[in-house]
Formats: C-alpha cells, structure tokens, sequence
C-alpha cells in the first residue's frame, strides 16, 4: 500500500474522539461516587464527621490526600499526552509529601513518649490497609483506562501517578469513616497504603500503556 | 517556520471538527519529514521498509490526534508521537537507535518524488482484517472511493461505513504490534 492511499482512508475517518478529561470523568466520577457508597454502606461514616471536617488535624488528612489526588490526576491528564513529559512539574506531589512528614514530626514531639506506640498503631490499622487499596481499585482502573486511550511516552511514570491520584482519592474517601485522628496514625498507615496502591499502578502502567 | 506551524496547526484544528480535505492535507505535509527522520535513522533498512515505519507512525498520530490540545502548537505534540513510534517500530525490527528531539526538523523532509516506494506490511495486515473491513479500507484508500460510495456499494448507511472504517484503523495498529513483534 503506498502512503498517499493509507492517508486517503485515515483522512476518510473523522469521527470526533471525547477528549481525554472528558472519558477521565465519565470513569472516575462514578468510580468515587460508588467508594463513597461503600463507606457508607459497610463502615459508615464516623458520627462526629461535621466536628471532624472543622478540626484541622483531622481535616488535614482529608485534604492532604484529596490534594494528592487532585494534583496526581492533572498530572495524570497531563502525562496522558505525548510531549506531556516535558511539561510536567512534581513539585506539588513534594509540597504535599512534605507537608505530611512535617504533621508527623510534629505529632511525633508534641505526644507524650509512652503513647507514642498505641497512636501510631491506632485500632484499625489493618482495616484502613485493606480499605484503602481496595477503595482504589475502580477508581485506579477508570485513570488507566483514560490513560490508555492516551499516548503517554512514559508509561511507567504514568501508572505511578494515577496510582498516587486513585489512591489517594481512596484515602480520602475512607477518612469519612476512620476516626484516628492522629498524624502518627493517619500519615504512617495511609501514606503506606497509598504507596502500595501506587506500586502496582507502576507495574499495571508500564506494561498496559504502552502503545 | 513559525508560519508552517501556525498552518499544521490550523488544518489539524479543522481536521478535528471533522474536515476531511484539511486532514489529508495536514497528513501530506507531515508525511514527507515522517519520511526524512526514518530514511536518515534507518538507512540499510530499504526505502520498502522504511515506508512501513513511516506508515506505522501515520497511523499512530491519526489514532491519537485528540491526544493534542489545540491550545498547544502541534510541532511538539507531533514529534513526541513520531519519536515514540520511530523507536518503537525499529525496536521491534531489532535495531535500537536514538532519535533525540532535536533531530526533528523540517529541512530534513525527503524529496522523495511524486510516487514514494509502496509498502508492504499495511497490505499484509489489511489482508488479516475481517472481509468487510478489509473492503472498506481498500476502496477508500486505494480506489479513492467516497465513504457514500462506499456504502452504497456495500449497501451500509454512511454512518456504518464510517464506524467500521474507524474500528478496521484501530484493529490496524493491534495487529501491526502482534505481526511485527
């Protein structure tokens, strides 16, 4: 076939495709939606949730993961292009980083030394390291999916950050329920369970967003 | 060179909304450095087979093209498809190069002449599609045909045509990475 002839039948084909915000939403929204329900219906939110959402080293944890969410996901949109790259900035991922080992330092001083052990290990730790990767799985799907429809030059690095997007949205949504409110708790546990999250989406990324 | 990119960008605008003459012409243009790039890389591959990369890559850009954000200038936004691809495809015929950015220029388009040489794996794998699929992609493409013709020689509504020719591009590029690697 000779070149002119292919591009006679690509130039027949004009079907506007969504773009890629747009098929990110369509998969994501209902994803969150559907994990909130989850919450809901298994564990149900914590009774002094409007207490907790005005409480700021309570809210922190809500906002700290909600912005990595957010912050994963525009990355997400972003790398989904293919000079996207070039363009993309990390920072933010640090500043949140950081913020969170900053609460745990402080957290780490201001508590008194023999409690130091029962905050960290809280009473739920290993519900909150089983909800939050499997709060993560639709909503990491539906951002691979997006991803794939894609053409990101680096899959793997792309697999990472819609991990770190779905799992932190994840962590997010599980805080509604959990009501260990202490840094020690909520930075060691959620950030561990966010970077398990994130490995696998490595590994998924770099072998399905290739193209 | 501002200019022309000002132009690609204009006719992949128009070809997004759906204009079909825009996007042959933005395709013609691009081919040509397409062709410099893989001729320059892949010298001692033949000119056959470097028109299969250059085929592949084409592909590629029209099955991402809503990957570019128009607000963007197009020259980036290609370069990093072509590149992606380039690699790709010498990769999978056992050969690393390195295609550095930079390398993408426009002085760099062959002058291939009118009739550049045809290649082979398009063909191949339009042979490994479904019977309708394969005709649709033949009369279009190699006869010239018009999708409304198309379809009332198939008896299929122009929308069906569309559709199925959109599938068969897709389906292309899946078989070009099960045939070629």
């Amino acid at each position: 076939m000779k070149t002119d002839d292919l591009i006679r039948a690509l130039a027949a084909d004009t079907r506007p495709e969504r773009p890629l915000w747009a098929l990110l939403m369509l998969g994501l929204l209902p994803a969150l939606a559907f994990a909130v329900g989850v919450v809901w219906a298994t564990l149900g939110f914590r009774v002094d949730l409007a207490t907790a959402l005005v409480t700021p080293v309570s809210a922190a944890r809500i906002v700290l993961t909600g912005a990595l969410g957010i912050v994963g996901m525009r990355l997400a949109l972003l790398l989904a292009r293919p000079e996207g790259r070039g363009r993309a900035r990390f920072w933010p991922l640090a500043v949140v980083g950081a913020v969170a080992l900053g609460l745990l330092a402080w957290a780490y001083v201001t508590i008194p030394p023999e409690a130091r052990q029962m905050a960290v290990v809280g009473k739920t730790m290993t519900t909150c390291l089983v909800m939050i990767p499997l709060l993560s799985i639709l909503p990491v799907t539906s951002i691979l999916y997006a991803l794939r429809q894609g053409a990101t030059t680096v899959p793997a690095l792309a697999g990472a950050v819609a991990g770190l997007a779905g799992g932190g949205m994840s962590a997010a949504i599980y805080a509604l329920h959990c009501s260990e409110d202490s840094p020690l708790f909520y930075v060691t546990w959620y950030g561990l369970s966010i970077l398990g999250v994130t490995l696998v989406a490595t590994v998924l990324g770099a072998r399905l967003l290739r193209w | 060179m501002a200019e022309q990119m000002d132009e690609w960008g204009q006719l992949l605008t128009a070809a997004n909304t759906g204009d079909s003459r825009a996007y042959a012409l933005f395709l013609q243009a691009v081919a040509p450095v397409m062709r410099g790039i893989v001729r320059a890389k892949g010298a001692g591959l033949g000119e056959a087979a470097c028109e299969d990369v250059v085929q592949e890559v084409l592909l590629a850009i029209h099955l991402k093209r809503h990957t570019w954000d128009p607000s963007a200038p197009v020259r980036p936004w290609l370069y990093a498809i072509a590149r992606y691809k380039v690699v790709d495809a010498f990769r999978s015929r056992g050969r690393r190069v390195d295609l550095p950015i930079e390398d993408f220029a426009d002085d760099l388009a062959a002058e291939a002449g009118p009739d550049p040489t045809e290649a082979a794996d398009m063909a191949k794998m339009i042979g490994m599609l479904d019977g309708r699929s394969a005709q649709i992609v033949r009369k279009i493409g190699l006869e010239g045909a018009s999708v409304a013709e198309t379809g009332q020689l198939l008896t299929m509504s122009e929308g069906a045509v569309r559709v199925a020719l959109h599938r068969a591009l897709k389906t292309l590029a899946v078989l070009r990475e099960r045939h070629v690697k």
